[in-house]
């Protein structure tokens, strides 16, 4: 075509350069640029932020526990109750201890009336929640459960800035399948203090573990190694093989995921150049 | 060499846009070139079957529902008889598709290499590469283009894109810029503001448009100077946010807003101009820019995609797509209009007159249908294998795709065979020999 270009050809539409308009410039593709925001991760790092999701699994593996013995009878309704109220009580202790630098503007006076509420409503429901779902077979509801449950952990507000986080969707879906297992249980006083276990585990508890964790970073492995050993400890008396494979699913989320997430990195081809939308910094 | 050419696309009149206006002065100007040019689209409403416009231009409305966004439902196989028919009663030789969104210009090309008719795509618009959804269309294009003869970008950068995305050879794609009708957007210096500085934004109100930007700029730029105004044509989404500053900052006197323009009503607001800025975040061409410039406009714009080719740097003013850069575009820009240190717009006019014309678009691509003409047919295996080298899973989906379309053609013209199917008298070739 243009045999011995004779001008160097600029990337502009304003003129006719006169090359073909298939031209391909030694230019071409210049401004391509690749992998520009690729993050170099640190081996320890990542086990130690990988906390997060194994004290969320094991807040679900907790509700389970509480949930199994209380259909067997081993634990009593009022019992629950009073383990959740100390440990409530303690947790907004804690809190409102927390040296952190906050704006929000509730009292104290706020959030008890917030607990009232919650409380008044979930007990004068709890007689229909507990025949709510008396027409449908036991397995649909196991298996509605784990499926909500898992969910939970899929949408849980990890820290990550994603499309699919949730906390909305997680709190939600936690709360569904600790509305269709209190359903199972036997008496009002079960299915309510079931329904408000649920809320302090999934509510409550994430928020706590959140603001402690920005209070005190260190304190993170610490309180990720104690949550995880009670639970598996807890789990080793229902049941012998659920311990292990927690045990398994946590030595592969902490140690074996960090290492995969590292390996595949090298492989990461992301392509950035003049077409990409630009992104509003200010 | 007289070509047969079959425009495919969606987007067409009675809707309004970039690439419906493009389909149809390119359609008009090859027409007076001598070439038979139909033009296939889906109907719109009650605009069923054949019209014709201006020149004898003649225009298929064919009856596939509209699924989204004025696309049809990708079917792959269901459009096959009637655009079959089509190509065959018009005796077309290149089938042209237009715009990566439209699903009947996919499909019109893909059947169209069937039948052994070359293709040629043009794309309008640039892609990430980064989320789902654009994934999901690059793979389509990929289809597309894999077999295509050749493809026209409408500016180096979208030249670019479009090579990354489909994969395709860089010497098989052409850039051909858009154009405008000078005659459209005469300016008119008299309809200026005789002392204060008017800033007009013509464009849809929406994200990809950068309105945030703009909502940072006006405030800053009302308080720096009070002697400038804004006047802002367009709707959509976003103008929410702009009205919402317009009420805080206390400026609904220096704040108009036109609300949604047609076509032939942007010219009247680009003339009270004296400044145009436009914001967008990413942008293959940008007619918009064109267009004010055309009108005598200084321009000022964010430097995305294929902008920085379009205007010489004497027309054109580039920021980076932050507030602070654009207020200090628009500074310069007002201080140079204080200044009169200005093109006058009569003469930015007579350059742009010439700088891109629907008959030169007309030529080049007349280029490339010559070029796409002479190239020699592939027979099906190259075309399966083509297709096959796609990907590992689409790569056997397409595959799968074009047996089936061959299938249903062979099927076709044992039920429907081509000689009976009535072509369409020529009128332009029978007016010609009478000439």
């Amino acid at each position: 075509m243009a045999a011995q270009p004779r001008k160097t050809w600029k990337k502009i539409l304003y003129e006719n350069q006169g090359f073909p308009d298939h031209y391909v410039d030694e230019s071409f593709l210049d401004e391509l640029k690749k992998n520009l925001y690729t993050r170099e991760y640190e081996y320890w790092n990542i086990v130690k932020e990988s906390g997060v999701v194994t004290q969320q699994l094991c807040s679900v593996s907790i509700f389970v526990m509480v949930f199994i013995l209380m259909d067997v009878k081993l634990l009593a309704a009022e019992t629950l109750g009073y383990i959740s109220v100390c440990l409530t009580v303690l947790g907004y202790i804690v809190n409102c201890c927390l040296p952190l630098k906050s704006d929000k503007t509730r009292t104290y006076l706020d959030d008890m009336k917030t607990v009232c509420i919650f409380a008044g409503f979930s007990y004068c429901l709890s007689p229909v929640l507990v025949s709510l779902t008396e027409t449908i077979a036991t397995d649909t509801i196991y298996a509605m459960t784990t499926v909500m449950l898992i969910a939970n952990l899929c949408f849980h507000d990890y820290g990550a800035d994603a499309e699919m986080v949730s906390g909305v969707l997680s709190l939600n879906s936690g709360l569904f399948a600790s509305v269709c297992l209190a359903s199972r249980l036997h008496t009002t006083q079960h299915s309510f203090v079931a329904v408000t276990f649920a809320v302090q585990i999934f509510a409550l508890w994430p928020a706590l573990r959140r603001n402690i964790r920005q209070a005190i970073p260190s304190s993170h492995v610490t309180m990720t190694v104690t949550f995880a050993l009670m639970t598996v400890v807890s789990l080793t008396f229902i049941s012998m093989t659920a311990a292990i494979l927690l045990i398994i699913i946590i030595v592969f989320i902490t140690f074996v995921c960090p290492y995969w997430l590292i390996t595949l990195q090298p492989y990461k081809n992301n392509i950035h150049g003049p077409w990409d939308e630009a992104v509003i910094t200010d | 060499m007289r070509h047969h050419i079959c425009m495919v696309c969606d987007f067409f009149y009675p809707n309004q846009g970039g690439v419906e206006s493009h389909v149809y002065h390119l359609s008009q100007c090859l027409l007076d070139r001598g070439h038979k040019v139909v033009i296939a689209t889906h109907s719109y409403g009650n605009r069923k079957g054949i019209r014709y416009l201006d020149n004898g231009l003649k225009v298929y409305y064919l009856p596939f529902p509209v699924m989204y966004n004025q696309s049809i439902l990708p079917t792959i196989l269901t459009t096959l008889p009637l655009l079959r028919n089509v190509f065959i009663r018009e005796n077309i030789t290149i089938v042209h598709g237009h715009s990566a969104f439209s699903t009947m210009a996919h499909e019109g090309m893909f059947h169209a290499r069937n039948m052994g008719i070359k293709t040629v795509f043009t794309d309008h618009s640039l892609f990430g590469f980064a989320d789902a959804s654009s994934i999901l269309t690059n793979k389509l294009l990929k289809f597309s283009l894999a077999d295509c003869s050749h493809a026209i970008c409408v500016s180096h950068t979208s030249k670019e894109n479009t090579v990354l995305r489909a994969r395709i050879q860089p010497d098989t794609v052409s850039v051909i810029p858009n154009a405008v009708d000078a005659s459209m957007f005469v300016p008119d210096p008299s309809k200026r503001h005789k002392n204060k500085i008017t800033i007009v934004i013509v464009s849809r109100l929406v994200y990809r448009k950068g309105m945030d930007l703009l909502a940072g700029i006006i405030p800053i730029i009302c308080n720096k100077h009070p002697d400038v105004q804004f006047i802002i044509g367009g709707d959509g989404p976003k103008r929410i946010i702009l009205e919402e500053i317009r009420e805080n900052y206390q400026l609904q006197d220096r704040v108009k807003f036109c609300g949604s323009l047609r076509h032939s009503e942007v010219r009247d607001v680009l003339v009270q101009g004296d400044i145009l800025i436009n914001t967008s975040l990413t942008e293959a061409f940008c007619i918009a820019i064109v267009e004010a410039a055309c009108c005598g406009l200084q321009v000022v714009s964010t430097k995305v995609g294929g902008v920085p080719e379009v205007l010489p740097p004497e027309m054109i003013k580039l920021a980076e797509p932050s507030v602070k850069a654009l207020v200090v575009a628009l500074d310069e820009a007002i201080s140079d209009h204080r200044a009169g240190n200005v093109l006058h717009p009569l003469e930015a006019h007579e350059r742009i007159k010439t700088m891109y014309t629907w008959p030169n678009v007309a030529t080049r691509t007349e280029v490339v249908y010559d070029m796409v003409q002479t190239l020699p047919h592939r027979d099906k295996r190259t075309r399966i294998n083509r297709y096959y080298q796609c990907g590992p899973l689409a790569g056997k989906l397409f595959v799968i795709a074009m047996v089936l379309d061959l299938f249903f053609l062979y099927i076709l013209q044992i039920l429907l065979p081509e000689k009976n199917i009535e072509l369409a008298p020529d009128f332009a070739q029978q007016v010609n020999k009478c000439a």
